[in-house]
């Protein structure tokens, strides 16, 4: 969890404090679509895997991105 | 600077595609060219360069549907001393606008890079209203303009990091949409006018430009599957062409072929031809690409098989040249 | 604005100085022919511009101080050589290779800020939208220069310089005047039989520009009309009712002076018409 949390953190250029687990796309103005791409390119870069595109256009909060991973073999 | 050509940031560009990559690579820029603005007719979403209209309005000019207004603003901007980048899809950035291109850019040599997107094929769905097969052919009869078409995504960032700095105005070119294969996946040296060869190959050349340089590729590893050694040639400036390494490429093959989603006439094609046809000994060519037609339209798949231009229609030509000629 | 007397006659000479040029640049052109009528007609608003109005450095032409000239109906550049010659800018020599082999002065504008012409110009409807961006250039580098931009009442037929008459409003271009030579003529006949284009004061306002109209020869009209002050941070229009070929009684308001040969024997008689002494 505290990996995915920093994953999120790092590619949306968001500090801890303004940071909660209710996010979602487009909320905040880094989560756009270049950021929506940083992070997908983090979350696969981290977790080793390949993110199908119909996944991509799915991930659309903190949340549901944990549900998404679990196809790929990643636990939060 | 070194800090934005990292391997993460290759990946980043080829799944964002080319144009979001450039509206990154516009706000990198911006970090330290204080005289850089970028100029639209309304397309800011679509060019990718919606952060950068966010975070930097003031270098930020849309001049509405206007294409002709868009390059004299250019021009304007240009002559005092602005690094100036305009971008609309192709049709609109070359032909709308073309006598401007040739009054101001090549003419009056006002320096300004002009960003065609999505040339080629890619929107093929839409229709040819807004296709682009005849802007590399039109825009090579203007002096003092220089056109490249970058093979993948990270080679347009490459490309525009390159044309802020060039001595003459520049067209880039994007082809391919936002799934586009990914040639470059670490830094590497990039300089408008030089070819790159991608692979070594004794009997068959194959030079090609933006997203048909994949298609290159692919044919080669079929080629090779059957015992031919097809050289590859990443041809991302057709004007100027690189002559020296092409004078090199033809040596002793058996056959050249060019591949690119452009009219067989007046692009790359024409400009190989033109080069080698001055040469003793050149060996008979091919040019792949649009038969100088506007079909009905279609999805990017489909005019490419349509046209011809999938690598293994591409190759079984070529093996039946090579086996009927010897 | 009021000018005195002195200011006034000033002008008045300069305009006659800039004739007596063209007149001798298009004698010089022999068959080539010149665009005379459309140089004749803007003769008294260039020397208003180039004597009393516009910021010039003739030792250095490229001053980043200066005031910008954009002659976007280029055809009539017998007149912006002329100015360039009676401010000191290019010389006699230099005004004798108009329109030769491999002149820097040829029919139409080339660009050669050292011989003060800002911009190449004569393909209709472009100099607008390069006024437009140099006048936003100028601002973004807090800039207090002007730009002037003069185009043909034909001219105005080309859509190109109504998407710049937009874009010039919604910049909030203060430091930009568009003057229109209206000498209702265009290159095959008047502007009427041609294509109608009326109510331009109207027309332009409606696009956002602070419009003046004008008697293109009064020398008070053009002065106080290039002096006013822009408010509402809109961009100007002078629309000045011109003659073509003003002052030459064989020229006036006939169009085949557009472009045409001058003779030795209408030169004579031109040179009594403008009054040179």
């Amino acid at each position: 969890m505290d990996k995915y949390k920093k994953i999120f953190q790092d590619s949306l250029n968001i500090s801890p404090e303004n940071f909660s687990d209710n996010l979602k796309y487009n909320d905040i103005p880094e989560w756009d679509s270049i950021g929506h791409m940083t992070l997908m390119a983090a979350l696969e870069e981290n977790y080793k895997i390949s993110i199908d595109t119909d996944d991509i256009v799915d991930f659309s909060s903190f949340k549901k991105g944990i549900a998404i991973l679990k196809k790929y073999n990643v636990n939060i | 600077m070194n800090n934005f050509f990292t391997d993460g940031n290759f990946k980043l560009w080829s799944m964002l595609g080319s144009r979001a990559s450039l509206g990154l690579a516009a706000l990198e820029i911006s970090k330290t060219n204080e005289n850089f603005l970028v100029l639209t007719s309304d397309v800011s979403t679509s060019a990718g360069l919606d952060r950068f209209r966010k975070q930097l309005p003031q270098k930020y000019l849309d001049v509405g549907i206007a294409e002709q207004n868009l390059i004299g603003i250019a021009t304007g901007l240009a002559s005092e001393g602005f690094d100036v980048v305009t971008t609309t899809f192709a049709p609109f950035q070359t032909l709308r606008c073309c006598e401007q291109i040739k009054v101001n850019l090549s003419y009056m040599k006002q320096k300004v890079t002009m960003v065609g997107l999505a040339s080629g094929l890619i929107l093929g769905n839409l229709g040819y209203t807004h296709c682009s097969i005849e802007d590399i052919g039109v825009l090579r009869s203007l002096p003092n303009l220089t056109i490249v078409s970058p093979a993948d995504p990270a080679e347009s960032v490459k490309a525009l990091f390159a044309a802020i700095k060039h001595k003459e105005s520049v067209y880039i070119r994007l082809t391919g949409g936002s799934n586009n294969p990914q040639i470059y996946n670490t830094n590497y040296n990039f300089n408008i006018g030089k070819a790159i060869k991608l692979r070594e190959g004794k009997d068959v050349l194959l030079v090609a430009c933006g997203t048909m340089v994949k298609t290159a590729l692919d044919c080669s590893e079929i080629l090779g599957d059957q015992g031919i050694n097809a050289e590859v040639l990443n041809m991302h400036t057709i004007k100027p062409i690189d002559k020296e390494q092409l004078k090199k490429s033809i040596i002793k093959k058996k056959l050249i072929v060019t591949i690119e989603e452009h009219n067989v006439i007046g692009g790359l094609g024409s400009a190989v031809s033109e080069m080698i046809s001055g040469e003793n000994n050149s060996p008979k060519k091919i040019s792949f690409g649009i038969k100088d037609e506007y079909s009905k339209g279609g999805s990017y798949a489909f005019l490419k098989k349509k046209f011809g231009l999938e690598a293994k229609d591409i190759s079984k030509t070529i093996m039946k040249e090579i086996n009927n000629n010897g | 604005m009021k000018l005195d007397d002195k200011q006034k006659l000033s002008i008045e000479n300069f305009s006659i100085k800039l004739k007596k040029n063209i007149l001798d640049m298009a004698l010089q052109a022999g068959s080539n022919s010149a665009h005379i009528g459309g140089a004749f007609s803007l003769a008294d608003i260039v020397a208003c511009l180039y004597s009393s109005i516009m910021k010039i450095d003739k030792n250095n032409p490229e001053n980043i101080e200066r005031d910008r000239f954009i002659l976007s109906k280029g055809h009539a550049c017998l007149v912006l050589y002329s100015a360039l010659m009676e401010v000191g800018i290019i010389d006699k020599n230099e005004i004798n290779t108009f329109e030769g082999d491999d002149s820097d002065l040829p029919g139409h504008p080339v660009i050669n800020r050292k011989k003060g012409i800002e911009f190449s110009n004569g393909s209709l409807g472009m100099g607008l939208s390069v006024g437009i961006g140099v006048s936003i250039g100028l601002k973004k580098r807090k800039k207090n220069n002007k730009v002037y931009v003069v185009l043909g009442d034909g001219e105005c037929n080309e859509g190109s310089i109504w998407e710049a008459a937009m874009a010039a409003s919604k910049f909030e271009l203060n430091n930009l005047t568009a003057i229109i030579d209206k000498n209702n003529f265009q290159q095959t006949g008047s502007t009427n039989e041609i294509m109608r284009n009326d109510n331009l004061i109207e027309k332009w306002s409606s696009f956002g520009w602070n419009c003046q109209e004008i008697d293109g020869h009064n020398i008070d009209q053009i002065y106080s009309s290039l002096k006013s002050s822009n408010a509402n941070n809109k961009p100007k229009l002078i629309l000045a009712n011109t003659i073509k070929g003003k002052s030459l009684k064989f020229a006036e308001n006939k169009n085949e002076w557009h472009h045409s040969v001058l003779t030795k024997k209408f030169y004579d008689e031109a040179l009594k018409d403008i009054k040179y002494e």
